[in-house]
C-alpha cells in the first residue's frame, strides 16, 4: 500500500533525477560539450591543447568574475559591480607596478594589494547593502558608478602596459607547461576548500529564506556582508588574471563582463532567487559564453551580425539547459 | 525560583493594543500549555520571550535576573529554543543541515564538520524513527518531504538548540497521532531532565495529554493559570471565550445520518492521479463529505486535482450532469469550484497586498473584469466580510495585519462573493483558534443548507466526526472505508485509518 501514498514534491526519486539533484550544472555541461563538438566541426583546430588553452587564458577572468558573481547570489543578492571592482583592481595594479619599477617582487606586492582592494570594495558593497538595507541591484549598480570613477582617476586613458614579468609569466610555461593550467588547477582545489566552508551553507540558508536564517539565529548580516567580501576577492583575482591576458590597464575593461557573470551563473543552474547552485556550473557558464563567441567567429558570421548571433545562443543555450532540467525533475 | 517569568508585558501597534498585560511563570521540569483564541496575544508574548518583539513595558526575568532580549541570536544565548509555527527551514538544505544550521560544527571554525552534522541529525531522528515516512533521511532535501516531515524537522532544530527553555508554537498541526504521540514521548523526557516547555496548540486532547499548567489568554490579558489535572475540557474553554458561551457549540453534523439532501451535485468516478488511485464517490446539494485518515494518505491530493491544481490521469468527474473536465484552477474557478487550503501562506493569502486585493481575485475572474474600481469592488466583498464577523481596520491595511484566524476568513470571504457550487476544504483551520474554529464550521453548515456541496479534509478526527455528514476514510492513496450514520465513531475512524496502513 504504501506505494501509493502521496508524495509531493517527490517526482525526481528517479535515478536521472537524482543525478540531476547531486549535480545541478549537468544540463550546462551537456550544452558545453556541444558546443566543443560544434567548435570543432567548424574548425577542427580548435579541439587543439594550444587552442583549448587560448580559451582558458582568454576567459579564466569571467570564470572567476562569474564564481565571484555565484557567492552573492548563493544569499539571494547580487552584485553589479564586479565588473567595476575588476577595472579598478586591473588599473592599480598596473599603476602600482610601474611606480615600483616592474620587478618580480613589485608584481607580487601590487597583486596583493589588489586582492587587498578587491576585497575592500566587496566589504564596502555588503555594508551597503546588507547592513544599509539598500536594494542590491540598485546599490551594487551605484558602487559601480563609484568604483568606475576611482579607476578612471587612477587611469584617465587606456593603454599604460604591464610589465613584461606579468603577462610573460602568465602567457609563458612551466616545466612546459602553460602557467595557466597550473592557475586553473590551483582555482579548482581553492573553490573546493571554499565549497566546504560554514559561510557557503550559511550564504545558502541566507538565500533559502532570510527571514528562517534569521530565525534560526544565524547572523543574517554579517553573512552577507561575507559573501559580498568573497566576491570583491574572487573579483580581483579575475583582474590579474585579465591583466595577464591584456597585458595592459583599463579603467573601463571590466564594464561588458558584469552581466556576462549574472549570465554564466544562470547558464550555470544557480538560481537568482538564491538557496541553490553550484561554482562548477558558472564555470561551465563562463566557458559556454567563451564558446558561443568562438563559434560565432568560426561559422563566419559577417561582423556585423556578431551580436545579434551571440545573444541568440545564449537564449538557446539556457532555453536548453531549462528544459533538460525540467524533464529530469519530472 | 522560576526558570522564567513575565511581567507585566504590553506592546502595541500604534492604536492596536496587540498585548495589554502578559504575565507568565514558567517553571522548572514543566509543560506549560499557553491557549487563547487567535489575536488574544498569546503569539505576541511569545514573541517578546523570543525577542522578535520588544515591549512597550514589562519585564522578561530569566533565572531570577531581568533581561532584554534583543534577537533571536540573543533568545539563543539566554537558552531559549523556539519552534516557529510558520517554520524555519532552508528548502534545500537538507534535513541534517537544517538541524544543525545555527551552530554548524566546523573543523578548525572553518570547514563543515559533515559527520558530526550527520551524527546530530541521527541522534534526533531517532526518537522518531519509526514515524518519519518514506523518502526522509538525514541527507534528504527539506524541499522533498511533505508537511507532516517538515514539521518533525522543525521540532528536531528545537529540540537541537539544547535550550533549557523550549517555546513550541503549534507544533503538531501537520501530524498524525502517531508522530504526536512520539513527539509528546521526547517532551516528558525532558520535563523529567528539567527543562520547561511551553506549548501552545488548538487541540484540547493534547493539551491535555502533555501539559501540567495552563495559562489562559483572552484579549490581550492573562486571565488564569491552573493546574490541568484540576481542570477539564469545559473549563478550559469557558475561560478562554469568557462570556460568550453560546460559541461552545457541540457538532453541528446530523446526528442520524439521515440528513435530507438534494441531487448529486458532483459525481467522480474512477480518478487517479499522483498520490491516489480508483477515487470514486459523489456529493450531493447541501451535504458535507468529509476525508479522514492519515496524514498524506491522498486526501489533498484528490481536492487538488478536483480543483485543476494538479494533473489527474484518468476517471471521469460530473458538475451537474455534464463532465468536468478542468485541468487548471481558473477552468475550476470559472465553472463553480472553490478551493479553500489550511496551508495560507503557500495557497491562500496574497502576502504584503491589501485586504481588498486579497479578497477581490475570485469575483475578478468570475465575472470576467477587466478594471478594478475600489468603490464598487468594496461594496461587492463587504456581505461576505460581514457574514464572516472578520474584524479589520480598512481593506487598504496588508493582509499581514491580520491575525491567522481572520486571513483564513478573508481567503473565505473570497469565494463568498460569488458562491461556488462545491467547496473544496483542505484542512481549512491548521492553526486557528476554537472560537473561530465553531465559528467556521458554523458558516460551512450554513452554506451546505443553503445547497453547496461540500468537501471537508480534516487533520483533526473531532472536526470531521463533529462536522461530516459521512466519512470516507483514505488510505494508502485508496478510500478504505465510507462511514455514515452512527458508524461515524472516534473508534470507527482510527480502526479503518489504522487498518489498512
Amino acid at each position: 500500500m504504501s506505494g501509493l501514498v502521496a508524495q509531493p514534491g517527490a517526482g525526481a526519486h528517479t535515478g536521472i533525477g537524482r543525478i540531476f539533484e547531486r549535480f545541478p550544472f549537468l544540463p550546462a555541461f551537456v550544452i558545453l560539450i556541444a558546443l566543443l563538438v560544434l567548435n570543432g566541426l567548424f574548425e577542427p583546430n580548435s579541439l587543439s591543447f594550444g587552442a583549448l588553452t587560448g580559451l582558458v587564458s582568454t576567459y579564466l577572468a569571467l570564470m572567476l568574475l562569474a564564481v565571484a558573481q555565484t557567492y552573492v547570489v548563493y544569499a539571494a543578492d547580487i552584485d553589479l559591480s564586479v565588473g567595476a571592482i575588476l577595472s579598478l583592481v586591473n588599473v592599480s595594479i598596473i599603476v602600482l607596478m610601474q611606480l615600483m619599477g616592474g620587478s618580480a617582487l613589485s608584481v607580487l606586492v601590487a597583486c596583493f594589494a589588489g586582492i587587498g582592494i578587491g576585497l575592500a570594495c566587496g566589504i564596502f558593497n555588503g555594508i551597503i547593502v546588507a547592513g544599509l538595507r539598500l536594494q542590491p541591484i540598485v546599490a551594487t549598480f551605484a558602487t559601480s558608478i563609484i568604483f568606475t570613477g576611482i579607476a578612471l582617476y587612477i587611469m584617465p586613458v587606456s593603454g599604460i602596459p604591464a610589465p613584461s614579468v606579468y603577462w610573460r609569466t602568465y602567457g609563458g610555461r612551466l616545466f612546459d607547461v602553460p602557467f595557466v593550467i597550473y592557475l586553473a588547477v590551483a582555482v579548482a582545489v581553492i573553490l573546493y576548500v571554499i565549497a566546504r566552508t560554514r559561510l557557503i551553507t550559511q550564504l545558502l540558508a541566507v538565500g533559502d529564506n532570510q527571514q528562517s536564517a534569521y530565525q534560526s539565529g544565524l547572523p543574517v548580516t554579517m553573512t552577507r556582508i561575507r559573501g559580498y567580501a568573497l566576491c570583491g576577492v574572487f573579483a580581483a583575482l579575475a583582474a590579474l588574471c585579465i591583466t595577464g591576458d591584456t597585458a595592459s590597464g583599463d579603467p573601463l575593461v571590466g564594464g561588458a563582463m558584469t552581466l556576462n557573470s549574472v549570465a554564466a551563473v544562470v547558464l550555470g543552474g544557480t538560481a537568482l532567487s538564491g538557496g541553490v547552485g553550484s561554482v562548477a556550473g558558472s564555470v561551465i557558464g563562463a566557458l559556454i559564453i567563451g564558446l558561443v563567441n568562438s563559434l560565432v567567429f568560426f561559422v563566419g558570421t559577417p561582423s556585423e551580425w556578431q551580436n545579434l548571433v551571440q545573444g541568440l545562443a545564449i537564449l538557446v543555450a539556457l532555453t536548453v539547459g531549462i528544459l533538460v532540467s525540467r524533464r529530469a525533475g519530472q | 525560583m522560576a526558570k522564567l517569568q513575565v511581567r507585566g508585558a504590553r506592546k502595541a501597534y500604534g492604536a492596536t493594543i496587540a498585548l495589554k498585560r502578559g504575565d507568565m511563570v514558567l517553571e522548572s521540569g514543566e509543560v506549560h500549555v499557553l491557549i487563547g483564541s487567535n489575536g488574544s496575544g498569546k503569539s505576541t508574548l511569545c514573541k517578546i520571550i523570543s525577542g522578535s518583539v520588544r515591549p512597550d513595558a514589562g519585564e522578561v526575568i530569566i533565572d531570577g535576573r531581568p533581561v532584554t532580549v534583543t534577537g533571536p541570536q540573543m533568545a539563543r544565548e539566554l537558552g531559549i529554543g523556539i519552534f516557529y509555527q510558520e517554520l524555519s527551514l532552508a528548502a534545500h538544505r537538507t534535513v541534517a543541515e537544517n538541524i544543525s544550521l545555527a551552530r554548524l560544527p566546523a573543523n578548525a571554525g572553518v570547514f563543515v564538520d559533515h559527520a558530526a552534522v550527520g551524527a546530530t541529525a541521527e541522534r534526533y531522528m531517532a526518537p522518531f524513527a519509526d514515524v518519519l515516512g518514506d523518502g526522509f533521511a538525514a541527507d534528504t532535501p527539506v524541499v522533498k518531504l511533505r508537511a507532516d516531515q517538515r514539521q518533525l524537522v522543525e521540532i528536531m532544530k528545537t529540540l537541537a538548540t539544547e535550550a533549557p527553555v523550549l517555546i513550541f508554537d503549534e507544533p503538531t498541526s501537520a501530524l498524525d497521532s502517531a508522530q504526536v504521540e512520539r513527539f509528546f514521548d521526547v517532551l516528558r523526557k525532558l520535563r523529567g531532565e528539567g527543562r520547561s516547555i511551553i506549548f501552545i496548540s488548538h487541540r484540547m486532547d493534547e493539551i491535555f495529554a502533555i501539559g501540567d499548567r495552563v495559562t489562559i489568554m483572552r484579549d490581550g490579558e492573562t486571565v488564569t493559570t491552573m493546574a490541568l489535572s484540576d481542570a477539564d475540557h469545559d473549563m478550559v474553554i469557558r475561560a478562554m471565550v469568557g462570556g460568550q458561551e453560546a460559541l461552545i457549540a457541540t457538532g453541528n453534523a446530523d446526528d442520524e445520518g439521515t440528513r435530507r439532501t438534494g441531487k448529486t451535485i458532483l459525481s467522480v468516478q474512477n480518478i487517479s492521479g499522483p498520490g491516489f488511485s480508483e477515487i470514486s464517490f459523489s456529493v450531493a446539494a447541501g451535504e458535507i463529505v468529509g476525508f479522514g485518515g492519515l496524514h498524506g494518505q491522498g486526501q489533498s491530493s484528490v481536492l487538488r486535482a478536483l480543483f485543476g491544481a494538479s494533473r489527474r490521469q484518468a476517471g471521469t468527474i460530473t458538475l451537474n450532469g455534464t463532465p468536468y473536465t478542468a485541468t487548471a484552477p481558473r477552468a475550476a474557478i470559472r465553472q463553480g469550484m472553490a478551493y479553500i487550503s489550511g496551508d495560507r501562506g503557500h495557497d491562500g493569502v496574497i502576502t504584503d497586498r491589501p485586504i481588498l486585493e486579497n479578497v477581490t481575485p475570485v469575483h475578478f475572474l468570475r465575472n470576467r473584469l477587466t478594471f478594478a474600481f475600489p468603490g464598487r469592488l468594496r461594496a461587492a466583498v463587504l456581505p461576505a466580510l460581514q457574514a464572516l464577523r472578520t474584524k479589520y481596520a480598512t481593506l487598504s491595511h496588508p493582509i499581514s495585519s491580520l491575525s491567522g484566524g481572520n486571513q483564513q476568513k478573508i481567503v473565505i470571504a473570497r469565494w463568498l462573493t460569488d458562491p461556488p457550487q462545491v467547496l473544496l476544504l483542505d484542512d481549512p483551520t491548521k492553526g486557528i483558534d476554537l472560537a473561530t474554529k465553531t465559528e467556521l464550521f458554523a458558516l460551512i453548515r450554513e452554506l451546505a443548507e443553503k445547497g453547496m456541496a461540500i468537501i471537508l479534509y480534516s487533520s483533526e478526527d473531532s472536526e470531521l466526526l463533529t462536522n461530516a455528514d459521512r466519512i470516507l476514510v483514505f488510505s494508502g492513496g485508496a478510500i478504505a472505508r465510507e462511514l455514515t450514520g452512527a458508524d461515524r465513531t472516534r473508534y470507527n475512524l482510527y480502526h479503518a485509518a489504522y487498518e489498512a496502513a
